[in-house]
């Protein structure tokens, strides 16, 4: 337990240092902000109506570009051999990169749930909470299933084309329970209505996590 | 409503065909490591 | 040679299956002919799961055993499960579009269909891209379990999605309730089909324990 908490805090104090990856990132958001508002058109309704489904578009197009990477520091630095002869549980490693990736994905959605309010003028105010909840049970699925095939994928040539092709279709039904569940709580609705595909996504995440933990230490051999 | 026999013999003559293919392509790879093993026998 | 003989079961079983699908089974009430696609979509999905369900053997029994043989199986069942999928997904859309109006629908069972044939071509290609036997073993092995995993999440997932944006139409892709002749049509199809999956097993992992022979 313990090597997972230095693997988070190396990660956390390198990404402090370079600041790197959370600058592109939120940066990225803002674009995509652009391209939804120019794809969409000026009809303020449409944006609204569309709102649920445009969050979860940029967060996984984020989560696509930060997990791709979560290993990438490890391969360019020639710190992969360390990582793979490191004694102990490999699925500590797996861990640490999760939590590592559940803080920037954080960070990143909070950036653009203000952009999203200052852009479109919405108020996510009074669904806080309840956004939160649906938030982090749907971002956790992301990150648990994106960390094990940033992973898998980091030691391939063609990485960039698998990573997607392996992680959209897995995500299916976090992006499906995420997306109803978030126009549940953006409407003023009570949480306890999409409370079975809350359950849902709870239920993914926990199979993606126990998942993740069983299998990492095959990817990280060799 | 009418009885729409092309699109059912569209979906089945499609599947013989995939089917078929692929069965073929098998066949195809087991003659020429077959071939391979002679080769190597000697 | 008992390959052989499984492959001719598999042809006798799938013209048995014809007969019973065009020549048994009844024309049926309120659609006519055409519900007799389902006697090819039914069993290509059943399958399908079938196919994937030895994925999963094949991969779990890797990565506990490390032995070829096991992923081996892994790779011979994801291609006919490809296939069966596909085919599932293309009579699917074609029996929807005389009976639907339209080649695509987002009903329950094509969705999370479609969305088990992206996770499996992503399982073969990413076979594809590796070149080293024990790296492409455990990379696939991974995905494998995942997608497994991911199944039922998915078919439940779609369904109450679908619920949401439309109640269940009565033109079901199965007349319900299921009279016993269309029941048995059903029922001969799928075994055929099950034949044919293992005696296209048996080839494919005779062919990748050639390969793996004169490769090393």
């Amino acid at each position: 337990m313990r090597r997972a908490w230095i693997v988070v805090w190396k990660d956390v104090l390198s990404e402090r240092r370079s600041k790197e990856s959370l600058n592109a990132l939120v940066f990225f958001a803002l674009l995509l902000l652009f391209v939804f508002q120019f794809a969409l058109g000026p009809d303020r309704a449409r944006v609204e109506t569309a709102l649920p489904g445009l969050l979860w578009i940029a967060f996984i197009l984020a989560g696509l570009l930060a997990f791709g990477r979560t290993f990438l520091v490890e391969r360019e630095n020639d710190c992969w051999e360390g990582l793979v002869l490191a004694p102990g549980d490999r699925s500590a490693i797996y861990l640490g990169k999760l939590a590592g990736n559940m803080l920037l994905m954080a960070l990143v959605e909070a950036a653009l749930l203000v952009l999203f309010a200052l852009f479109f003028s919405l108020d996510f105010t009074g669904a806080l909470p309840a956004l939160a909840l649906v938030l982090a049970l749907g971002t956790f699925g992301l990150v648990a299933v994106g960390t094990l095939f940033g992973a898998l994928t980091a030691q391939l040539r063609a990485r960039e084309l698998l990573f997607p092709v392996l992680l959209l279709p897995a995500v299916v039904p976090v992006l499906l329970g995420a997306v109803t569940a978030t126009q549940t709580v953006l409407a003023g609705q009570p949480l306890a209505g999409a409370s079975s595909w809350l359950t849902l996504l709870a239920a993914a995440d926990v199979v993606y996590l126990v998942v993740g933990l069983l299998t990492f230490e095959f990817v990280l051999e060799g | 409503m009418p009885d729409n026999w092309s699109y059912v013999f569209a979906a089945y003559g499609l599947a013989a065909v995939v089917l078929l293919a692929y069965w073929r392509r098998l066949a195809a790879r087991t003659r020429d490591l077959a071939g391979q093993a002679a080769r190597k026998r000697p | 040679m008992a390959v052989r003989v499984l492959g001719w079961l598999a042809v006798l079983a799938l013209l048995a299956g014809l007969v019973a699908g065009f020549g048994y089974a009844p024309r049926e009430a309120v659609q006519g002919n055409v519900q007799r696609i389902m006697y090819l979509h039914v069993p290509a999905v059943l399958t399908a799961y079938l196919a994937f369900g030895l994925v999963f053997v094949g991969s779990l029994g890797y990565l506990l055993t490390r032995r070829p043989g096991w992923d081996r199986l892994a790779l011979a069942a994801a291609e006919p499960g490809v296939i069966f999928t596909g085919i599932t997904i293309a009579s699917g859309s074609i029996w929807g579009k005389p009976t639907w109006g339209t080649w695509w629908t987002w009903d329950a069972r094509l969705t999370s269909t479609a969305v088990l044939f992206l996770v499996y071509v992503g399982y073969l290609l990413l076979r594809g891209m590796i070149d080293e036997p024990d790296r492409r073993a455990r990379a696939a092995a991974v995905v494998g379990i995942l997608g497994a995993a991911n199944i039922p999440i998915v078919h439940f997932s779609v369904k109450w999605w679908r619920a949401l944006h439309q109640p269940s139409t009565i033109l079901g892709p199965e007349p319900s309730p299921i009279a016993a002749p269309i029941a048995l049509a059903l029922f001969v199809n799928w075994v055929a089909f099950t034949l044919l999956l293992f005696y296209l097993l048996a080839k494919r992992t005779e062919i990748a324990r050639l390969e793996d022979m004169y490769a090393g």
